[in-house]
């Protein structure tokens, strides 16, 4: 147990909301800082920006949505400054002695002071909110829920940095912080990064020398153009939409039966490699089926909102669950579309974005409207042929006019508890919709939500593409961008991205080319120790993250350095090999049959995915189970992790090819050099050359005369060997090699 | 103070946002082990919000003194009937056969139950055990010895009547999947006392997982560094613990020492502490790989002791993984999960009914569960530990006769009244709490609803259930569940 200091901390610590709602990055706007004491007394007060941080932080979690303790709910600005039940009134605009709130906050008097627990309001706050009633109380909108507006570009001194516009903004932060950005990083590690983010595996051999021997000025747009036309492209970006669209290939609950429903993985990858617009793209999986003239590879996309689960066991109520499938498809609307929590809205209302519970069911009313009831054969299907096997696919419907469901608001979310009857309606908080006229259906909402109004549609996306090339989102809780978020680092650099996906006809494809070409980009991931002191977080980007790479990148990227990656593409989920009895079905024979000849090393986006029992090796690296949209992974570095990497068979397997490869080389230096550049694709330095012939060097000692354990290690290595002892020992060179912190990251 | 290895890390990236999510404020940090000069003063600054990225596994104090250190939970999935078991209905002999009364059918929905169903009489006999005369069935000969230590809940109530959402109920506090399990809520809070094992172990008998999936021990939105680890009985302990066949255990320790000097070499040129935690991790990777195979070993236990609990090393049973629940909180493990598999009771054939079946499935559980306690107690373990034994919900009072076959009696899902009982750490012993109505069909006075059992737990272990929460998806979540409303049932602590 730990000692006095963790005792006082945990006594300081406090309970009250303030501290588990404050992220320390709270940044709201391109300026950032929350507001209290941060602008001088002549301007007046923002409310947004100002305001709004210190009641979400302080005040919501009692006067917000939920629990609206008193009657107050400060989210919703008409409760605001209405009489309470007590008779007083919390805001009268431009009258602050009259103010509830302020009386309140601003007390010596413990009894009476809000917050009731943990720390009072600092002067500099309370001053901000006196102010700000003093001016008028006028209400504000959180910014992202604001249209977007082209952001001027700042002033920077060191122009001739900019490679692309992004750049300046990023230059101006790092000017304004007194730092210079990173050189770029060398080709090799420049070509590796790349070809990680674009494709998710280290760059074709060929491509890797082309460029490293291209003179030409625009050598790297030259990679860069031939990694976004490369198939793998579509494989390493559809990862993403598998974890939005919770993709899995079991039905989930209790019986977790198997699910034909890979076909929309395939129609992702491929949607993908074609660039179709963004918007397009959400349109289609939203209500493809819907489109004029549209086409079986329409409907198929409808597929995205079918891999919600389906409850197969005895006396369950198909209404019921039919209904949480629904929600689930509300849910991961908003979630990977807009950015929006909307989930809590289902039993109360927002308990602090402006969303009421009525909206929410008002919304709901458009994915209420589909065939599919929760049944054990997930009708409606679509027959289809990908890959060239025949499949079928459960598919949105929308109901016959005849038999249109009525959708009503659930007191509390719950079934039993049905109240009075909502028409379908967008929320009013993103903004008027067009000409006054609500979506008229599912097809209408999805327009709605991939529209260019539409404030939050091209930010989350820019903002998804910025996570995933850099690590993390300049708004860093991409699932959150309401008042509770992280807030964005910078609105100016986000809004500029944005703008750029918009104009660019929401091609994805363009936005992340504009992103990997910028000079921010190209940083060296070296940081100066200038860089480590006032930027120790590289929230300015300061030079390139080091990211520990995703579970399917690892897997892919050791099959691909060590010759064994096979590059099919599409059909139905493969299984490589797992340990015996990791998967124990409850009520079916099924069972994991292990896949033969190259589809044991497909990629990983081509793995079986059993809900209540996926592939443990991509666990152990923060891959999820697929049960409800995943916006972020949450990166973690465990001990379990480290005991996949050192052995699972699949990387001792890995580890045995890459030996194999090297072993002519009869000097040990020369064979663990080229391991060393296959593996991490650079030029290897003499230190570690080094210690590993030394390590090459005891370990064949130790394997001398013990053939058949070497033998057994060296697997096939062993085949035609002529010295045993020394390729097992290579193998151990390999197996270190591929669990090095540097193979595990994009540097 | 002992420093503590940078066991477990964040990476930088989410460190922020991770901190940001803490709701309560357990907090600590640790200062062992990295050697990087900046380290202290941004370490202190993480320790403002709570949990220390760089080691979220870190010992952490309770908010409250703590009744018990560890938790061992036996979960018997399927569930069995607490009528043949613990809570004893002498009318339902007297009505045998009877129909059910009206009033209790109004608005009920069973599971599989068609028309209208008959009363079903307790199918074992009971009498009375322990000090205090507790109703016991003979299907527990060895539980009457051990009857004394424990705290038998009648009134256990569930909303959920399936076994996927009921488990998940009881588990992670929500009947859909997403959220953290027990265990995870636990390490989160508390840490682990353990650096070579995880805190928080799983361990599952009888053949099949549990109806709900890994889901029951996952760490939902938690960070998966608190999820739970299966250890198994066969194969390897935990999934990749084993070395490559013909990796000899020096090659092992010598390609550990190899990463450890290439990390440290390229540490010197980029300067990323996440490279450091990395070469920590392979260093526990290495301990746990002597640790848990150890941990793991029924056969460093005398003869003795494999026989009071009836364990046999090698095969899954519930009575090897009651022993290795003893081991494994000996050494500091924080939370040790059971599942026992095979105690679904519907009578459809001689697997799942009340004469066959449940008999077999006690002979199974009756004698390790036992042990357990009275080996806790012995080794002086039982008071800091809370043994905790149940299903996650109960049998109906009626016979359920699917399809209309009479050859094998059984009981179908109930979930308005169950038995759970609780023993040692902090637990009011020797006694029963609440009742149910004449006929087991309702509670008549004092329920538990799972909830109230969770916040229970939490209290007894030191953490106050409404400030154990964490941030995710726009919600303050809780075990306990966002309401906030879950009661600490008094009248179960000593």
């Amino acid at each position: 147990m730990l000692g006095a200091t963790a005792l006082a901390l945990l006594a300081s610590a406090g309970m009250h909301a303030r501290h588990e709602a404050t992220a320390p990055t709270r940044g709201v706007g391109a300026g950032g800082g929350g507001g209290a004491g941060a602008g001088a007394e002549d301007r007046p007060v923002d409310f947004a920006r100002e305001v709004l941080p210190i009641l979400a932080s302080n005040c919501f979690r009692c006067h917000g949505g939920v629990r609206e303790m008193a009657g107050l709910n400060l989210a919703d600005h008409a409760r605001v400054t209405t009489p309470l039940k007590s008779g007083r009134t919390a805001v009268v605009a431009g009258d602050s002695d009259a103010s509830e709130l302020l009386a309140r906050i601003a007390t010596d008097d413990a009894n009476r002071r809000m917050p009731p627990e943990g720390t009072p309001l600092s002067p500099a706050e309370v001053r901000v909110i006196e102010r700000w009633i003093q001016d008028g109380a006028a209400w504000g909108t959180h910014w992202s829920f604001l249209p977007r507006s082209e952001p001027a570009a700042p002033a920077v001194d060191r122009a001739a940095w900019i490679a692309r516009p992004l750049d300046r903004f990023v230059l101006a932060r790092l000017e304004a912080a007194g730092l210079a950005p990173a050189p770029e990083a060398d080709r090799a590690t420049l070509a590796r990064r790349v070809a990680l983010d674009l494709t998710g595996i280290p760059p074709d051999a060929a491509l890797r020398e082309a460029f490293l021997s291209d003179a030409r000025p625009d050598a790297y747009e030259r990679f860069v153009d031939a990694l976004l036309a490369s198939p793998a492209y579509g494989e390493r970006f559809a990862r993403v939409w598998m974890d939005l669209g919770r993709y899995a290939d079991t039905q989930g609950y209790e019986k977790d039966n198997r699910r034909d429903i890979w076909a929309w993985r395939d129609w992702v990858i491929e949607a993908l490699n074609a660039d179709m617009p963004y918007d397009q793209f959400a349109v289609r999986m939203l209500a493809g089926d819907m489109i004029e003239g549209s086409t079986d590879a329409d409907r198929l996309a409808t597929a995205f909102h079918r891999n919600t689960l389906t409850n197969t066991e005895g006396g369950t109520d198909n209404e019921e669950f039919r209904m949480a499938a629904v929600f689930d498809r509300v849910s991961t609307t908003w979630q990977s579309f807009l950015g929006v929590t909307f989930q809590c809205v289902q039993c109360h209302g927002h308990p602090y974005d402006p969303f009421s519970h009525r909206e929410y069911f008002s919304f709901l009313a458009y994915l209420n409207q589909t065939e599919d009831a929760d049944r054990d054969d997930d009708h409606p299907r679509l027959e289809v042929e990908r890959a060239g096997v025949k499949t079928s696919a459960p598919i949105l419907r929308e109901l016959a006019a005849e038999s249109r469901r009525k959708t009503h608001l659930l007191a509390r979310g719950s079934l039993t508890s049905p109240q009075e009857e909502v028409s379908p309606a967008v929320p009013a908080a993103l903004g008027a919709v067009r000409g006054d006229v609500q979506p008229a259906d599912r097809l209408g909402m999805a327009r709605w939500v991939a529209g260019a109004d539409n404030p939050l549609f091209a930010r989350v996306a820019a903002n998804r593409a910025w996570e995933l090339l850099f690590g993390r989102g300049i708004v860093e809780t991409s699932e959150d961008f309401g008042v509770m978020g992280s807030g964005a680092s910078d609105q100016a650099l986000l809004d500029h991205l944005a703008g750029v996906l918009v104009a660019r006809g929401f091609s994805t494809k363009a936005l992340l080319r504009e992103i990997v070409l910028s000079a921010t980009y190209r940083q060296s991931s070296v940081a100066s120790a200038e860089a480590l002191a006032r930027d120790p977080d590289n929230r300015l980007w300061s030079r390139a993250p080091r990211v520990r790479l995703e579970a399917e990148q690892i897997r892919d990227t050791a099959l691909a350095v060590s010759g064994l990656l096979s590059r099919k593409m599409g059909g139905p989920p493969v299984m490589p090999p797992q340990p015996d009895g990791v998967w124990q079905v409850v009520y079916s024979g099924d069972a994991w049959k292990t896949s033969e000849g190259e589809d044991r090393y497909r990629r990983a986006i081509y793995t079986f995915l059993r809900r209540s029992s996926p592939y443990p090796s991509f666990i152990a690296f923060d891959a999820t189970s697929r049960e409800t949209c995943t916006v972020r992974r949450v990166r973690t570095n465990t001990p379990l992790a480290a005991l996949v990497m050192l052995n699972d068979p699949v990387y001792l397997e890995a580890a045995q090819a890459l030996a194999v490869s090297v072993r002519m080389h009869s000097d040990d230096a020369v064979a663990v050099r080229a391991m060393l550049e296959r593996a991490l694709g650079r030029a290897a330095h003499d230190g570690d050359v080094a210690r590993l012939v030394t390590m090459v060097a005891s370990e064949r000692a130790r394997y001398a005369g013990r053939d058949d354990v070497a033998r057994t290690l060296a697997g096939r290595a062993a085949e035609g060997s002529t010295d045993l002892a020394r390729d097992a020992a290579l193998v151990a060179a390999a197996n270190v090699i591929l669990n090095l912190d540097e193979f595990l990251t994009k540097s | 103070m002992q420093p503590i290895d940078p066991t477990h890390s964040l990476s930088a990236q989410t460190r922020r946002t991770f901190l940001g999510s803490l709701a309560g404020g357990a907090a600590a940090f640790s200062l062992g082990g990295i050697a990087l000069s900046d380290l202290l003063a941004r370490e202190a600054r993480a320790a403002d919000g709570g949990v220390d990225a760089a080691n979220p596994l870190a010992p952490r104090a309770p908010h409250f003194a703590a009744r018990a250190k560890s938790v061992i939970y036996i979960h018997l999935a399927g569930s069995p009937s607490q009528l043949e078991l613990l809570d004893y209905k002498p009318a339902l002999a007297k009505f045998n056969g009877t129909p059910c009364p009206d009033e209790y059918l109004k608005g009920e929905k069973f599971a599989f139950i068609k028309g209208h169903p008959t009363l079903l009489a307790p199918q074992h006999a009971f009498s009375r055990a322990g000090k205090a005369g507790l109703w016991t069935s003979e299907l527990l000969p060895h539980f009457r010895t051990i009857e004394d230590e424990v705290c038998v809940i009648n009134t256990m109530t569930t909303d959920q009547f399936n076994h996927a959402p009921a488990q998940l109920l009881l588990h992670t506090g929500e009947s859909r999947f997403g959220a953290a399990s027990f265990g995870s809520w636990v390490g989160y809070g508390l840490g682990s006392e353990t650096r070579d094992l995880p805190a928080f172990v799983v361990l599952v008998s009888g053949d099949k997982t549990p109806d709900a999936g890994k889901s029951v021990w996952g760490s939902g939105f938690l960070p998966s560094v608190y999820q739970g680890v299966q250890c198994r009985a066969s194969g390897d302990p935990v999934l990749y613990v084993k070395d490559p066949d013909g990796m000899l255990r020096e090659t092992r320790r010598a390609t550990i020492d190899a990463i450890a000097d290439l990390g440290r070499a390229g540490f010197a040129r980029h300067g990323d502490r996440e490279t450091e935690s990395r070469i920590a991790q392979y260093e526990l990777a290495y301990r746990m790989q002597m640790a848990v195979p150890e941990a793991m070993d029924l056969a460093r236990e005398s003869k003795a002791t494999l026989e009071e609990y009836g364990a046999q090393a090698g095969t899954p049973s519930l009575a090897n993984s009651c022993l290795l629940a003893r081991r494994l909180v000996e050494r500091g493990v924080r939370f040790v999960q059971l599942y026992d598999w095979g105690w679904d009771g519907h009578g459809t054939g001689p697997n799942d009914d009340l004469l066959t079946q449940l008999p077999r499935k006690c002979r199974e559980m009756d004698q390790p569960v036992a042990a357990l306690i009275r080996d806790l107690r012995r080794r002086g373990l039982l008071d800091e530990t809370l043994v905790i034994w149940g299903g996650e919900f109960g049998r109906t009072p009626v016979a359920e006769f699917r399809d209309g076959n009479k050859n094998f009696l059984g009981r179908d899902h109930h979930p308005h009244a169950f038995t759970m009982w609780m023993a040692g750490g902090g637990v009011k012993a020797g006694t029963v709490y609440g009742e149910t109505d004449e006929l087991g069909y309702r509670i008549a006075r004092d329920p538990v609803r799972v909830k109230d059992f969770q916040a229970t737990v939490l209290h007894l272990l030191g953490l106050d259930h409404l400030r154990l929460g964490y941030m995710h998806a726009g919600l303050n979540h809780r075990l306990t569940g966002v309401q906030g409303d879950a009661k600490i049932v008094r009248g179960l602590l000593a």
